[in-house]
């Protein structure tokens, strides 16, 4: 029962947290193939499992996995119930309120009653409620920038790396929210019958981070 | 034909289970000498916010009754059972009670939807601190072993060892809030981020915060913690611990147990030792509990109180297999002509201890039907059935 298995997430944060894994002690014994979702080898004392960057917290809540790495974003978006142990300073962006240049927050307040699109309503509607400011929550899948364009939005709340995609769309940050980046995160009960292999694991893992 | 939203239907195969379960729990804790207690369904809202925390609080099922008051689903049931006997005049303490019911909380985030669980518990309200919390975790262990939870564990901390730590942080008031909040949120980059930010990177006491999630063991944790920090009271909580840990050892349950100084439970009103049982098939605890003679002091008692609940669902879930003897059914079909008779025979074996099922149907004769075999018969005399049951067990 010393094996643990770790939900991986494929997308923006993939390259960067193999990387991480395959510097550690026991990471070369990994060989990653295209299409496998479930990376096993002798010897290995982990499993990995490929799955979407949406779902990673999901598997470690579960237990399905014993330790995920996975995106800020997505823990303030879906508050799962799991340890948060480590930041992994991988796939740094920030949360921001953005809107059309030249649209201020006062604008924005000024009119009114908004809609802010988003892919992550849930945090839009805890941040709105800290902020004090009222709107409707615009729930999209992607391609968020494009809704203040068309008026179907008067602002977004998404996440921002180089801020490259929203000048090309002409839009400007009006506010940071908050910083995001990689986390290690851990399955409650796990972290209790998997202790010494998960420490092991953190410590490794903090070890890289600081070469 | 809709289903309320968060609510469950149980089918009877899983209900046995349940039913099962919740007998032989119960059976276990008339044996130690509790005593049954059924707390009404609803509280006043008014009652549960003095005490509940937070968390729990946004999570309850409230509305307006005719009185005009609000009320609640009850969210646990120690609070209920708390605020029952706090109130007359009940008996002699100490005073040992369990109960078994739904517990009413809405999800604790959006993507989640079940809303009505099931918690089986004990409260142990009037005996001193070790000896009524020795007494609880042996229950505890009890009840995982009865319903029969393989390698499952229990991890005993206490809040005291949280608290003396907060306590001793140079921080106001509403920082230690914050300190709180993301301790009980898990949220450990957090917790690292709010001390660089407070420049307490290099305190003492912000080190053993940040090692929450491994401070545990055996025994010897306790004498490893002893020196992490020179506080008095701290070192009475390990004291304590020690305590209760020789006497669960002397009970002979020393396997089961780990210590883990950072334990944390949901519920505010806890103020001494806490538990948590758990198997490595489920990634959620299955029995939590703890120490709340607050609670008390809260409702206006000065007693010492401690309990525990069990989380039937997910005892469900790792016990996969289905328990208990499922009793064999005879179906007894008969003629109208014969309805008399056969209401009578059926009676009669029921009482015998069969499980009878009648059913009439349009045949000159009498037959008994089981899984296994089908016997046809013309007459209910009591020699020729003994015969025919005889052949029906064959």
């Amino acid at each position: 029962m010393n094996q643990i298995t770790i939900a991986l997430p494929t997308g923006r944060l993939k390259e960067e947290a193999l990387s991480l894994l395959t510097r550690m002690p026991h990471g070369s014994l990994l060989q990653f193939t295209s299409r496998q979702l479930v990376i096993e080898a002798k010897d290995s004392p982990w499993r990995i499992l490929l799955v979407h960057p949406k779902d990673s917290a999901t598997y470690v809540e579960f237990g399905a996995a014993d330790l995920g790495i996975v995106g800020k974003d997505i823990l303030l978006e879906r508050e799962n119930e799991i340890y948060e142990l480590a930041d992994l300073k991988i796939g740094r962006c920030v949360m921001v309120l953005a809107s059309l240049k030249g649209v201020s927050k006062e604008n924005l307040l000024e009119r009114g009653h908004i809609r802010i699109a988003t892919k992550y309503p849930n945090f839009t509607r805890h941040y709105l409620q800290e902020s004090g400011m009222s709107a409707d929550i615009i729930f999209l899948y992607g391609s968020v920038e494009l809704a203040p364009n068309i008026g179907l939005a008067d602002a977004i709340v998404d996440l921002v790396s180089t801020g490259k995609t929203l000048r090309e769309n002409r839009l400007e940050v009006i506010e940071e929210i908050v910083p995001i980046s990689g986390r290690l995160v851990a399955n409650r009960i796990s972290l209790k019958t998997k202790a010494e292999a998960i420490q092991r694991f953190v410590e490794g893992m903090k070890g890289v981070l600081q070469q | 034909m809709e289903l309320v939203l968060g609510m469950k239907d149980i089918y009877p195969k899983e209900a046995r289970l349940r039913r099962h379960m919740t007998e032989s729990l119960s059976r276990l804790f008339e044996q130690w000498g509790y005593e049954p207690v059924e707390p009404p369904t609803m509280e006043y809202a008014h009652v549960l916010e003095k005490i509940i925390g937070e968390e729990i609080k946004e999570r309850l099922y409230q509305f307006v009754n005719r009185e005009g008051k609000v009320v609640c689903l009850r969210p646990e049931f120690t609070t209920s059972v708390a605020r029952m006997l706090s109130r007359g005049n009940p008996t002699l303490f100490p005073l040992r009670v369990y109960y078994a019911g739904r517990i009413f909380r809405y999800p604790s985030s959006p993507f989640h939807t079940e809303s009505e669980l099931t918690q089986i518990g004990v409260e142990n309200i009037g005996s001193p601190s070790v000896q009524g919390d020795g007494e609880v975790i042996a229950l505890a262990i009890s009840s995982l072993k009865r319903v029969g939870v393989e390698e499952f564990r229990v991890d005993i901390g206490h809040v005291g060892i949280f608290r003396h730590l907060l306590t001793s942080l140079p921080l106001q008031e509403e920082a230690k809030q914050t300190v709180k909040r993301l301790v009980k949120q898990r949220d450990f980059v957090a917790l690292q981020n709010f001390w660089e930010a407070t420049n307490l990177t290099h305190h003492p006491v912000t080190h053993i915060f940040l090692r929450f999630p491994f401070l545990r063991g055996k025994r010897e944790v306790l004498e490893e913690a002893e020196t992490l920090f020179p506080h008095p009271e701290w070192h009475r909580t390990l004291h304590y611990l020690s305590e209760l840990w020789t006497k669960l050892s002397d009970f002979g349950y020393e396997e089961y147990l780990t210590i883990n100084l950072g334990l944390i439970r949901d519920f505010d009103y806890y103020s001494g030792v806490i538990w948590e049982g758990f198997s490595p098939h489920l990634g959620y605890p299955l029995l939590a509990g703890g120490r709340y003679d607050e609670l008390f002091q809260i409702l206006g008692k000065d007693l010492p109180a401690c309990g525990f609940a069990l989380f039937l669902e997910r005892l469900v879930q790792v016990l996969k297999q289905p328990q208990g003897n499922i009793p064999e059914k005879i179906h007894l079909f008969y003629p109208s002509k014969g309805r008399r008779e056969a209401f009578q025979l059926a009676e009669k074996l029921r009482e015998q201890g069969y499980t009878v099922v009648i059913e009439e149907k349009e045949q000159s004769d009498f037959t008994f039907s089981t899984s296994k075999k089908t016997i046809r018969f013309f007459s209910v005399e009591t020699e020729k059935i003994e015969e025919l049951l005889k052949e029906l067990r064959t």
